[in-house]
C-alpha cells in the first residue's frame, strides 16, 4: 500500500485515476489545483504522484520544477493530452519520472505508478536478482535457471531484468517497449509478444508453467512463484 | 544561419549587375563617341590650319618672278625660325634645284598630302605641291609632328578612359550587386527555415523600403496567415486530443470496471470485451492520426543530432528479427557504410520500424526482408526491401495517403497509417521517400541529403 497524490483538474479523469489506484490497494489524495498540489506534496510524505500537465493557475511543469527545486524526490507520473515528443521531453526534463498521454487506460496508469514505486524501492547497486530458481547476475550479465546457465542476447537480458525487477506487477506492452527499448511510439502488440515468446522459450522448463504470464488485454506479468 | 560565400557567377547573374553593366556600356559608348568627335574635329582643324599656312606660302611664292623664285625660297628658309617649314624647287624631271626638302615622287598640284617621317631627314610632313610659271614644281611642307603627337595623345586618352570606364562599371556592378545579393541570400535562408516549419521566423525587412522590402513584407503577411492556419489546425488537433480522446478513454475505463464487477454477467463481459477491442482500434487510429498531425505541424529540430548509421540499423534489426522469424521471413541487414546521418534518432527509428513492420507483414512465409544503406555523393540512402507482392505504380502514391490499405491487405492487421507516419517523419527531416519495384516485392527508399 502506498500513498499517492493525484493532481488532476478534470473530475472524470481524477475519478478514474483514484478508482484504479484504490483498486490496486493504494491510498489516494486528490487535489484539483497545481498550487495546492505543490503545497501538499511539500508538506506530506507521499510515495508517488500523478500530475496533470495542463492545470489552471500553476501548470504541471511548474509544479514538478518547484518540487525538484525543493529537493523533493517524489516520483511523479506526468499525464497530458499533449502527446508530442517535445512535450514528453519537456515533462521529463522538468523533473517528471514518467509521462503518460491522454487518453489512457486507468490500468496502464496504475502499472506506471507501480513501476515508479518499485524503482524507488529497488536498490540500484544490487549485484544479483533472484526470483525462485531464476538468478540474474547483473555484473557478469549471466542468467541461470535452477543452476543451469541460459544464454540471452543483450536485449533479451534487459527485457528479463525489467520483468524480474517488477515481478508480480502487470506490465503493458507499451510500458515494456518504453522502459526496455527506450522508444516512445506504439510498435504494435505483436512485436513485444514475439520477444516475450522468445524469452519464454529460453527460460521455460517443460515440467512447469511459464514464469512470464500473459494477462489478457493488459500485458505481461513475471510471477515470483 | 551559415554564411555562404558569394561567387562571381552569382553576382554576374544579378539584375543589379546587369543593369549597371548595361548603363556602363551606354555611358562608355557615349564617352568614346564624344572623345572621338573631339579627336576628329581637332585633327581636322589642325590639318586645315596647316593647309592654310601652306597656301599662304604658296601664294607668296607663286607671285614671284621665275628668276627670283630660287632666291625667294632660300630667303623663306632663312626666315623660318621655327624649323617647321620645308621648301623645295624641283625641275620638271624631279631634280632638286634649291631648298631643304628632297622627295622623289610625283604630286598632284594644289592638293596637300601627308608624308611619313624620314629618319635623319625630316619628321612627318604635310606637303603642298604647286606648279611654278616656268613649269618647275614648288614643294611647300610643314612638319606636323606636334599634330601627330597631339592626335596620338587624344587616342591614348580615348583608349585609357574607355578601359577605365569598363573597369569602373564592372567594379561598381559587383559592389552594387553585393548588398542586394546578400539580402536575397538572407531571404533565401530564412524562407528555407520557414519551409522547414519555423513559422516564428520572418523575412528580414530593412528600413530602405525598396523592392526587396516590399517583396519580403508581402511574404511575411503570407507567412503570418500560414502560421495562423497551422496554429488553428494544431489547436483543433489538441482539442480533438483533449475533448474526444479523453471521453473515449473514460468509456474504456468504465467498460473495464464493468468487466471487473464481481457479479458481472458473462455475456455482458464478452460484449464489453468486444466493445473494448473496437474502442482500442478507434483509439489506435486516433493516436496514429494525431501523431501524423503533430509531426506535420511540428517544425521541431530540437531532437536533431548526428549519429552513426550502423548502431541504429543494428538495433532495428535486433528488434524486428524475432517478429520476422515468427512470420517465417528472413530479416537481413545489408552492408552498412561507415556513415553518419543528421536526424532525430527516435523519429527515424520509428519511421524505419514502420517500414520493417510493413515489409514483414506483407512478405510471404519463406520471403526475405533486407534493411540496407548506401552512401553516394548526394547523401545517404536507407532501403527496406521485401519479397511481397509489391505495389503497382499507380498504387505507390496512394499508399502514402492516410488510411490507404492495399488490395491484398485484407486480413492483415494495421491502421493503414504506418506509411503516412513514415512520410510525415521523412518530410520533417527534409528527406525524400520513394517507393519502387524490387522485382519481386517493394523497395522503400529514404534519401537523406549529405550533411
Amino acid at each position: 500500500m502506498a500513498r499517492i497524490l493525484v493532481i488532476e483538474d478534470d473530475p472524470a479523469t481524477a475519478d478514474h485515476i483514484v478508482a484504479s489506484l484504490q483498486a490496486h490497494g493504494h491510498v489516494t489524495t486528490h487535489v484539483a489545483d497545481g498550487a495546492l498540489g505543490l503545497e501538499r506534496a511539500t508538506r506530506e510524505p507521499f510515495d508517488a504522484a500523478t500530475l496533470d500537465r495542463m492545470l489552471p493557475g500553476c501548470d504541471g511543469l511548474s509544479v514538478v520544477e518547484a518540487l525538484r527545486a525543493r529537493r523533493i524526490s517524489l516520483p511523479v507520473l506526468m499525464i497530458s493530452a499533449l502527446g508530442d515528443v517535445d512535450e514528453r521531453i519537456a515533462g521529463l526534463r522538468a523533473g517528471g519520472d514518467d509521462y503518460l498521454v491522454k487518453p489512457f487506460a486507468p490500468e496502464e496508469m496504475a502499472m506506471r505508478i507501480e513501476v515508479l514505486l518499485r524503482r524507488r524501492e529497488d536498490p540500484a547497486n544490487t549485484a544479483t536478482l533472484q526470483v525462485g530458481d531464476l538468478v540474474i547476475d547483473l555484473l557478469r550479465r549471466e542468467v541461470t535457471v535452477a543452476g543451469q546457465p541460459v544464454r540471452l542476447l543483450h536485449m533479451e537480458f534487459r527485457l528479463l531484468e525489467f520483468l524480474v525487477r517488477h515481478a508480480g506487477e502487470t506490465l503493458s506492452r507499451r510500458i515494456i517497449f518504453e522502459q526496455v527499448w527506450g522508444y516512445y511510439f506504439d510498435p504494435g502488440a505483436n512485436l513485444i509478444n514475439v520477444h516475450i515468446a522468445r524469452l519464454r522459450k529460453k527460460l521455460d522448463r517443460p515440467d512447469r508453467p511459464s514464469a512470464i504470464v500473459t494477462v489478457k488485454g493488459e500485458g505481461y506479468r513475471f510471477d515470483a512463484d | 544561419m551559415p554564411i555562404e560565400r558569394l561567387h562571381l557567377g552569382q553576382i554576374r547573374r544579378t539584375s543589379t549587375f546587369r543593369l549597371t553593366a548595361l548603363f556602363g556600356l551606354v555611358f562608355a559608348v557615349g564617352v568614346i563617341a564624344l572623345l572621338g568627335l573631339i579627336y576628329g574635329l581637332s585633327a581636322r582643324e589642325l590639318t586645315l590650319r596647316t593647309d592654310r599656312i601652306l597656301r599662304v606660302e604658296a601664294r607668296r611664292l607663286r607671285a614671284s618672278s621665275p628668276e627670283t623664285l630660287p632666291e625667294r625660297i632660300t630667303s623663306a628658309l632663312a626666315h623660318s625660325t621655327s624649323g617647321l617649314n620645308y621648301f623645295a624647287l624641283q625641275s620638271r624631271s624631279g631634280e632638286p634645284i634649291v631648298g631643304n626638302l628632297t622627295i622623289v615622287r610625283s604630286f598632284r598640284f594644289d592638293h596637300p598630302v601627308n608624308i611619313a617621317a624620314q629618319p635623319g631627314a625630316h619628321g612627318p610632313l604635310r606637303v603642298l605641291a604647286i606648279e611654278a610659271p616656268t613649269g618647275e614644281t614648288i614643294l611647300i611642307a610643314r612638319d606636323i609632328a606636334p599634330i601627330v603627337d597631339l592626335r596620338r595623345r587624344i587616342l591614348e586618352i580615348l583608349i585609357g578612359s574607355g578601359m577605365a570606364i569598363v573597369v569602373l562599371v564592372l567594379g561598381a556592378g559587383v559592389l552594387l550587386s553585393l548588398a542586394p545579393l546578400r539580402r536575397v541570400r538572407d531571404l533565401q535562408a530564412t524562407s528555407r527555415a520557414i519551409a522547414a516549419g519555423r513559422f516564428d521566423l520572418r523575412m528580414p525587412v530593412s528600413t530602405r523600403g525598396d523592392e526587396l522590402d516590399l517583396f519580403a513584407g508581402t511574404v511575411n503577411t503570407m507567412i503570418e496567415e500560414v502560421e495562423r492556419v497551422v496554429a488553428q489546425v494544431k489547436g483543433v488537433t489538441d482539442a480533438v486530443a483533449h475533448d474526444l480522446r479523453t471521453p473515449l478513454a473514460h468509456v474504456r475505463g468504465q467498460l473495464e470496471r464493468a468487466i471487473a464487477l464481481p457479479d458481472a454477467d458473462p455475456r455482458s463481459v464478452a460484449l464489453n470485451r468486444a466493445a473494448m477491442v473496437d474502442l482500442d482500434l478507434v483509439l489506435e487510429r486516433f493516436g496514429a492520426l494525431l501523431r501524423i498531425s503533430q509531426l506535420e505541424a511540428s517544425g521541431r529540430q530540437a531532437g536533431f543530432t548526428t549519429i552513426p548509421l550502423a548502431p541504429l540499423l543494428d538495433s532495428l534489426c535486433e528488434l524486428y528479427e524475432p517478429l520476422a522469424e515468427d512470420a517465417g521471413v528472413a530479416l537481413r541487414l545489408g552492408p552498412i557504410p561507415d556513415a553518419t546521418i543528421r536526424c532525430d534518432p527516435h523519429l527515424l527509428f520509428e519511421a524505419i520500424s514502420n517500414l520493417l513492420d510493413n515489409a514483414i507483414k506483407f512478405s510471404p512465409s519463406g520471403g526475405e526482408v533486407v534493411l540496407g544503406a548506401s552512401l553516394d555523393p548526394e547523401g545517404v540512402s536507407l532501403t527496406v526491401r521485401d519479397t511481397g507482392r509489391g505495389l503497382a505504380p499507380h498504387e505507390r502514391a496512394a499508399a502514402l495517403r492516410r488510411f490507404y490499405r492495399g488490395v491484398d491487405a485484407a486480413g492483415i492487421p494495421g491502421s493503414g497509417l504506418g506509411l503516412s507516419i513514415v512520410a510525415a517523419i521523412v518530410h520533417l527531416h527534409g528527406f525524400t521517400l520513394e517507393l519502387g519495384d524490387a522485382a519481386p516485392g517493394l523497395i522503400v527508399r529514404i534519401r537523406a541529403p549529405a550533411a
